[in-house]
């Protein structure tokens, strides 16, 4: 009978899942969702941004929680699936949670207008510019400068650094045809409110745009969509993609190709830089956040939690973005008091005036009641000897 | 009696062959099971609702499949596809145009079905791989015009739909979604089981068992060809309106290749050529990333240094479940529950 008794397995995990979806008993904890991609598409850096958001909860916790309470996190693993999550956002829902760390572009979008119904905050690793206008998405923050606004920083530096005055730079763009990857450059009309980008804003720098090239998120050749950057030849190339950049920066190298790479956040970290090798050298960063090595007091906070947790284990870019952004969640939890209701915790993050971080975010966090931007300034880092080394100091946006 | 089926087979007229319910305690038992669904959910939770209503979605999806691939024998990678082709014209049509969600609905379905009979058309020369490779090609157009026809689906940004209202009743709950949903779920499910059982399914089972038999016997290739393209994409419209306006918000990232592979795996692993099969299959692969999910999430819980681990190997069971199923369940879960039944029926006085 060795095969009934996996149906009875099957039919009594079936009843477990039911039964989960019964709403526990919030005591003395707060409760918080974390959604996270460590098995999917992204997987490469959301595991560490994930592992950031864990361990910032862990020592918040082995410090007696926020207000006397416990944090608890719920997180889970999505796999970049939308149907997966929507389904752990309704689990994390039945089981009454306050605030959310999600991730994802595509599933933070899908949520937004469930949020904002439910009055739950919902906090991305998305920096999509269309998230933070509160008439929109009321109830979406994020921590780091926008996808448009890095692009905007990139292509300032690169008008101001211009030197050669016969003629005007001439820049490029290399995206993946997401909402992650057309983010940055093009202007959007979302909900009847416009969302200029770095297309438009190329015009008011003086920057040409001479070619704009697709490179799939998974790709693993670059090749030819370089070969035709080669033919219009530009002096810059911006790029919003993922762990694919140390492909696209070894296929140039192979090409000989000599325009400057600038990678928006996403697309450099030590890991990739590690990938790419002496491919690297010379790459441009924005980045909105510290370095495992900076010596700033919330950095080296961070650093001694690690420490503990992850003994000789250094810690890449994407886990200080997880980390940043609970350090923030858990300072407008900090805030509510008692009051945990979703609402409560979305004013508590408004009320947020130049929150300083300590470092894991380059500007001091400001969210407004006009404005979900978190982080208004970032630092553009260059590779020089195989090392991210910050280029300039820290650059502020208008608002 | 009438509990038991008879030990063979005394039925005298076609009619009598031909009945859905061949007792009548299965009759019963199966309103019974109606009753059930349309109670349960008012014990459930978001999260369990959720669930519930994926599968229900799922179910008429896999229907939709199981008619071209599993009765007529039409290898389709586009599922998905033209589930995002339902999911935009619905979606279309009521935030831009104004419609009620009763008229967009089947309007949803009808222009999937028109989508499913251009994309059918290869159909015609191409057979098995073959034509698996020109569905594949359906998919990536219908990807791309996702994308890239921005004046219908807003591209990347997604497009917003309204929940579905009747008046002022608006039903942007769970609990009302679900009613909604499986009460189409019952309804397609018995057209569905209608079609496969009159001249139409005859002749879909009769161009997948041998395609030169049946025009032979004087079955239209052409128009029956075309008319399970048409059937499974009306039924992957509904599935997608469905979803459209379960979400809210959609997005070419819900309608990818893996969705498609996902249809296929459920009609395989649930039982091709079997309606119940579409079923079963439905609620198996929703269920079991969840299940998985829930698992890695316990012990993760329990032992966090391997947390990370845990998401992976939950990713590598799903795929030697997979596996397992088609070695030792070749004809799916269907056919287990048949056998179940046999077993049972049978008790203890098996031949």
């Amino acid at each position: 009978m060795k095969r009934t008794s996996v149906w009875y397995l099957i039919v009594a995990m079936a009843a477990a899942l039911l039964l989960v979806g019964s709403p526990a008993l919030a005591a003395k904890t707060i409760k918080i969702g974390g959604l996270f991609d460590i098995t999917g598409g992204t997987g490469g850096v959301g595991a560490p941004y994930a592992d950031g958001v864990r361990d910032c909860v862990k020592s918040i916790n082995e410090q007696g929680g926020i207000n006397g309470r416990r944090v608890e996190l719920l997180d889970t693993d999505y796999s970049y699936k939308i149907p997966q999550a929507l389904a752990a956002y309704k689990k994390f829902k039945n089981a009454g949670v306050v605030a959310i760390q999600g991730w994802g572009t595509g599933d933070t979008e899908a949520m937004s207008p469930l949020v904002t119904k439910d009055k739950i905050p919902y906090m991305s690793a998305s920096y999509s510019e269309h998230l933070t206008n509160p008439e929109v998405t009321p109830y979406n923050f994020l921590v780091g400068t926008t996808y448009a606004d890095q692009a905007r920083v990139a292509l300032k530096y690169i008008a101001d650094t211009w030197t050669d005055k016969s003629r005007r730079p001439r820049v490029a763009f290399i995206y993946n045809d997401t909402g992650f990857g057309r983010s940055p450059f093009f202007d959007v009309d979302y909900q009847k409110h416009h969302f200029p980008a770095a297309e438009s804003y190329c015009k008011d720098v003086n920057v040409d745009l001479v070619d704009k090239q697709i490179v799939d998120l998974r790709a693993t050749d670059a090749t030819p969509q370089l070969l035709n950057l080669k033919k219009s030849d530009p002096d810059f190339v911006i790029v919003q993609e993922t762990g694919v950049m140390s492909v696209i920066l070894k296929d140039a190298a192979k090409l000989n190709l000599r325009s400057k790479f600038f990678a928006l956040n996403w697309a450099m970290s030590e890991k990739i830089l590690q990938q790419a090798g002496d491919a690297a050298e010379g790459c441009f960063w924005t980045n909105p956040f510290g370095l495992w090595g900076v010596d700033a007091p919330g950095v080296k906070a961070m650093r001694a939690v690690t420490e503990k947790y992850r003994p000789g284990q250094p810690q890449i870019v994407n886990y200080i973005q997880g980390y940043a952004a609970m350090t923030v969640m858990a300072e407008a939890l900090k805030r509510v008091g008692d009051n945990l209701t979703g609402e409560a915790v979305k004013d508590a993050l408004e009320s947020l005036r130049d929150y300083d971080t300590g470092g894991l975010c380059s500007a001091p966090i400001t969210f407004t009641k006009d404005s979900h931007k978190g982080s208004m300034g970032l630092k553009i880092y260059q590779v020089q000897g195989g090392k991210l080394v910050p280029a300039t100091d820290l650059i502020m946006l208008a608002r | 009696m009438s509990n038991y089926g008879v030990c063979g087979d005394y039925k005298v007229t076609y009619q009598e062959d031909m009945e859905i319910f061949q007792t009548r305690f299965v009759k019963g038992w199966l309103y019974g099971f109606i009753v059930f669904l349309y109670v349960i959910p008012l014990f459930m939770g978001h999260y369990a609702l959720y669930v519930t209503n994926q599968i229900g979605i799922a179910i008429i999806g896999a229907l939709g499949i199981n008619i071209l691939t599993g009765y007529t024998g039409q290898i389709s990678l586009g599922h998905g596809a033209f589930i995002g082709v339902g999911a935009y014209a619905s979606g279309y049509l009521t935030a831009n145009l104004g419609f009620p969600f009763w008229i967009a609905l089947p309007c949803a379905g009808a222009v999937t079905a028109m989508f499913g009979m251009v994309f059918g058309i290869p159909s015609l020369r191409l057979k098995g791989l073959y034509l698996a490779i020109a569905t594949l090609a359906a998919q990536f157009i219908i990807e791309y015009l996702m994308v890239h026809m921005e004046f219908i689906t807003n591209g990347v940004l997604g497009l917003l739909v309204p929940s579905p209202s009747f008046g002022s009743f608006t039903i942007d709950t769970d609990l009302r979604y679900y009613y909604l949903v499986f009460t189409l779920v019952i309804v397609l499910t018995i057209f569905a089981k209608n079609i496969v059982r009159t001249r139409p399914g005859r002749a879909f089972i009769a161009i997948r068992d041998r395609y030169i038999s049946a025009e032979v016997m004087g079955v239209n290739l052409f128009k029956y060809k075309l008319l399970a393209f048409a059937v499974s994409s009306f039924y992957a419209g509904i599935a997608g309106s469905l979803w459209a306006h379960y979400v809210t918000i959609i997005t070419p990232e819900h309608f990818t290749i893996g969705v498609s592979v996902e249809y296929l795996a459920m009609i395989i692993i649930g039982g091709m050529g079997h309606l119940l099969g579409s079923i079963y299959g439905a609620v198996f692969m929703v269920l079991l990333p969840e299940v998985l999910r829930l698992v890695s999430d316990i012990v993760g819980g329990y032992l966090p240094e391997v947390v990370n681990l845990m998401a992976a190997i939950k990713e590598a069971v799903f795929g030697v479940i997979i596996i397992a199923f088609l070695i030792y369940e070749p004809e799916g879960l269907a056919h287990r529950w048949q056998m179940i039944k046999a077993y049972w029926k049978l008790w203890p006085f098996s031949y």
